[in-house]
């Protein structure tokens, strides 16, 4: 787009990082017990997960993300008023319908005259929210973005499937996305990437229509490696999954250097989507990236779904590293198969 | 030992001196084992291997034939 265009593309860029967590703690002394043949320490070596938060019975994730809603507003940046798009990202909505996000404009005490949506991604989600918010904004259809990440990947969990009752916690953030007054924050470019074919190596195979949950779905059976699970719980082919990380992850990483035309050296900070341990050590040697330019966040928190990336975001704000100019990448991959990247400067 | 013998060790959680082609995939040869073993294998021969032929095999010394073809 040149001088000459009629519409002039207005920048965005990430204004403010909140988080917020449930109170009850999962700890490997708990799942150990339930699991005889992984230790605590076991658990802690392979996942790198100390504990996770658990939402309560009745808690959910537009719950979640209403607080972590309320975080960010506490923090002076920005009060509800201000906010002209709410985007909720979450696979674990209150109800079928209405929509959360429709339900939080409300009860967050926005205005009336914004739009309000949610995004069916997991761990993806988070980029995807970037990618609509800014675009939103570039379009000059909103200048104020409310990018709120919550899951409860808890309600959908066997309590004695270990295969994804190690991994998954329960959480939220809240993003402020706002249209920038020629500061230098910027998001993009982005690359995308779905593959479809995969659906069924991470899923919750009923509640929707294809497959409704009746007595008959409910019935538990052990899958043969000593988990239990029914098709209405949470499903990961871990194998599979790790074999498309390992192959997607670094091609995305490349199409963002070559599409933004940056070179390994001007990326500060490397943030993957937090799955577990092993997987970032596995994706970290194959990006041949240093630690200090790969920031992590599990330990206390386990897999937060879509909210792993502005977990970490959260840190580096919090520890003073996002100074004016930081850049960085952005790779969030999962369920769908979905996965997306972005170049972010703050 | 190869670099691929010592990374099994490692996910077997046994001495060096006790892995080798023969070593059975039985007791321990769980979910995230095999996750595991598809990471060493990308970071040994550069290469992903499917899930299912990986979970067809018996000894680790199958594993180590998968990853060569």
């Amino acid at each position: 787009m040149n001088d000459a265009s009629p519409t002039r593309l207005t920048a965005a860029g990430i204004a403010a990082v909140a988080t917020h967590l449930p109170d009850r703690v999962l700890t490997n002394d708990e799942l150990a017990g339930l699991f005889p043949d992984w230790s605590a320490a076991k658990i802690l070596e392979k996942t790198g997960i100390l504990e996770r938060r658990i939402a309560a019975d009745d808690e959910t994730a537009g719950d979640l993300a209403f607080e972590a809603a309320l975080k960010l507003f506490a923090s002076g940046i920005a009060s509800p008023g201000d906010v002209d798009f709410i985007i909720l990202c979450t696979q674990a909505p209150d109800h079928v319908l209405p929509t959360t996000a429709c339900l939080l404009q409300d009860r967050l005490g926005c205005r009336r005259d914004i739009g309000a949506l949610d995004v069916n991604l997991g761990c993806s989600g988070y980029v995807y929210g970037l990618s609509l918010a800014s675009g939103l904004i570039a379009a000059g259809m909103a200048s104020k973005v409310l990018l709120l990440t919550a899951d409860t990947y808890s309600k959908y969990i066997n309590a004695r499937d270990k295969s994804v009752r190690t991994l998954f916690g329960d959480g939220a953030a809240a993003t402020l996305v706002a249209a920038t007054d020629g500061g230098g924050r910027t998001i993009g470019p982005f690359v995308y990437g779905t593959d479809g074919s995969g659906g069924k190596d991470l899923i919750v195979e009923t509640g929707g229509f294809r497959a409704p949950r009746c007595a008959e779905t409910a019935i538990e059976a052990d899958d043969g490696a000593g988990n239990v699970r029914s098709r209405d719980n949470l499903y990961m082919n871990g194998a599979a999954v790790m074999n498309f990380t390992l192959r997607e992850v670094p091609r995305t990483y490349r199409r963002l250097l070559d599409r933004s035309g940056l070179a390994p050296e001007d990326i500060d900070y490397v943030v993957l989507h937090q799955a577990n341990k092993f997987m970032l050590d596995a994706l970290q040697k194959k990006l041949a990236v240093k630690d200090e330019k790969l920031p992590r966040r599990y330990e206390d928190i386990g897999n937060t779904v879509s909210s792993t990336i502005p977990f970490v975001l959260s840190d580096l704000l919090r520890d003073g590293k996002l100074s004016s100019g930081t850049r960085l990448i952005l790779i969030g991959f999962g369920v769908g198969l979905s996965w997306a990247g972005a170049v972010v400067q703050v | 030992m190869s670099e691929f013998y010592q990374g099994m060790a490692e996910i077997f959680e046994v001495e060096e001196s006790e892995m080798g082609p023969d070593f059975p995939l039985d007791e321990g040869w769980d979910s995230l084992a095999v996750v595991s073993t598809i990471a060493l294998i990308d970071e040994v021969y550069d290469r992903t291997v499917s899930a299912t032929r990986l979970q067809e095999c018996k000894t680790v010394g199958d594993i180590e034939k998968l990853a060569q073809e």
